[in-house]
């Protein structure tokens, strides 16, 4: 079983190599062991779109947005209506130790090209205080906790609320 | 007669060499320079040499050379330009072991504007590592860069040259940039209504072997910038042709902001 784990992680690997553009860009910077967590989480967020899509709210999961600067950025989760301006966009960093202040900062320059009313970061395990500090000075909702499918339940409840409260 | 890059000396590595830099202040009068250069020839070899007036009047030579004798020193060369009426003072530094830096300038300046040098390859791989750093974001901020600097640039030149010049020379004007080695460019009008096209040779940005970017986002905000500022609107940048997606050039199409 765990053999088989490997190898599909291993063929997960040269997939993504392969067919770099066909994966959304997140995908490409994690480490191997976190690889599973992640499409499972890429899962749940489509789960979410499909639901809000049901309910007539336009969601994408994954998101390709295109930037004011011409620049197409990818996104876990986007709410997104017919006029391509990003209402809500989020994210997820997933690590084995502690997320660093770039991938707060990878975050924060797509979502200033996006401009979207709001940007959520999902982090599992937890953000370093410095990232913590820049995320705060940037005005993202950041999500934490130590096990990554918890984020999705958490990610759509803060989704939802903004769905419910008509936006900003 | 091909045109190509400009040599200019602030470091020369010549190994077994004797290597001098010569400044010469000199009076701003016609056959001066021609002394100094008739004086010198007798003694050392030129490499590059330039010359600059300043605004006290006067006007100032600077020359990299070898020594035609091994026993040439630096204080001799000296002694020999000073004979000249044309020198007003004169220094003469000797290079270390073949390698001469020219000790004396601070910087460049073109006309009222401080300019620095660097390695083209080296900016290049700047932008690659904002790009590899920062992912689609980097590339965003790369043309956000790239507009404010075209913006600023073209505020600065209708400053010195007035608006209805830039517009009316853009052609010549971007010869100014492919003469600080941004590449070549040329520029024509269309396809759409007030657009325009802009094609790219030798783009500096792309001339790295081996960049992980897939497009010039830098240079595509400078045009953008720049065309902002020379016709007073918004302009959306798009890059048709690249050279690290194969292309012989790079081209970009700029059309009005349908947003505003």
């Amino acid at each position: 079983m765990r053999q088989w784990r490997i190898l599909a992680v291993a063929v997960l690997q040269g997939a993504l190599f392969l067919s770099r553009a066909a994966f959304p860009a997140f995908l490409l910077t994690l480490p191997i062991a976190t690889l599973p967590l992640v499409l499972e989480t890429k899962g749940d967020f489509e789960t979410i779109a499909t639901e809000l899509n049901k309910k007539g709210v336009k969601a994408h999961a994954p998101a390709a947005i295109i930037g004011k600067s011409g620049v197409k950025h990818e996104f876990a989760f986007a709410l997104m209506p017919d006029t391509g301006k990003a209402r809500i966009v989020v994210d997820t960093e997933l690590s084995v130790k502690e997320v660093d202040e770039m991938k707060v900062l990878k975050f924060y320059v797509k979502v200033f090209d996006v401009s979207p009313e709001k940007a959520v970061l999902c982090v599992s395990p937890k953000l370093g205080a410095r990232a913590a500090t820049l995320a705060k000075e940037y005005g993202i909702t950041v999500l934490e906790d130590d096990v990554p499918r918890r984020l999705i339940p958490m990610a759509e409840k803060v989704v939802n609320e903004f769905v419910g409260s008509g936006g900003s | 007669m091909v045109e190509g890059k400009k040599k200019i000396f602030p470091v020369h590595y010549a190994p077994g060499k004797r290597l001098f830099h010569i400044v010469v202040t000199l009076s701003d009068a016609p056959g001066s320079y021609s002394s100094i250069l008739d004086l010198v020839r007798t003694r050392v070899n030129l490499i590059g040499t330039s010359t600059y007036t300043r605004s006290d009047g006067t006007a100032m030579f600077s020359g990299f050379s070898e020594a035609l004798s091994p026993t040439l020193t630096a204080e001799e060369l000296k002694k020999l330009i000073m004979s000249s009426k044309a020198a007003i003072s004169a220094i003469v530094f000797e290079g270390e072991d073949g390698l001469l830096v020219d000790t004396f300038h601070t910087g460049f300046v073109v006309g009222d504007e401080e300019y620095i040098l660097m390695r083209r390859d080296g900016l290049v791989h700047v932008f690659d590592r904002v790009s590899k750093m920062l992912g689609s974001g980097g590339d965003a901020l790369l043309f956000e860069e790239g507009v404010t600097m075209g913006q600023r640039n073209a505020e600065m030149m209708i400053k010195t040259v007035g608006a209805r010049r830039v517009r009316a020379q853009t052609g010549v004007l971007n010869r100014f940039l492919a003469a600080q080695g941004w590449g070549i460019l040329a520029a024509k009008e269309g396809p759409g209504k007030d657009g325009f096209t802009v094609k790219v040779v030798d783009c500096f940005e792309c001339s790295a072997h081996g960049s992980s970017r897939t497009g010039c986002n830098f240079v595509r905000g400078y045009l953008a910038g720049g065309a902002k500022a020379t016709f007073g609107k918004d302009y959306e940048s798009k890059e048709t042709k690249c050279r690290l997606k194969g292309a012989e050039a790079c081209e970009f199409q700029l059309n009005p902001s349908r947003t505003g």
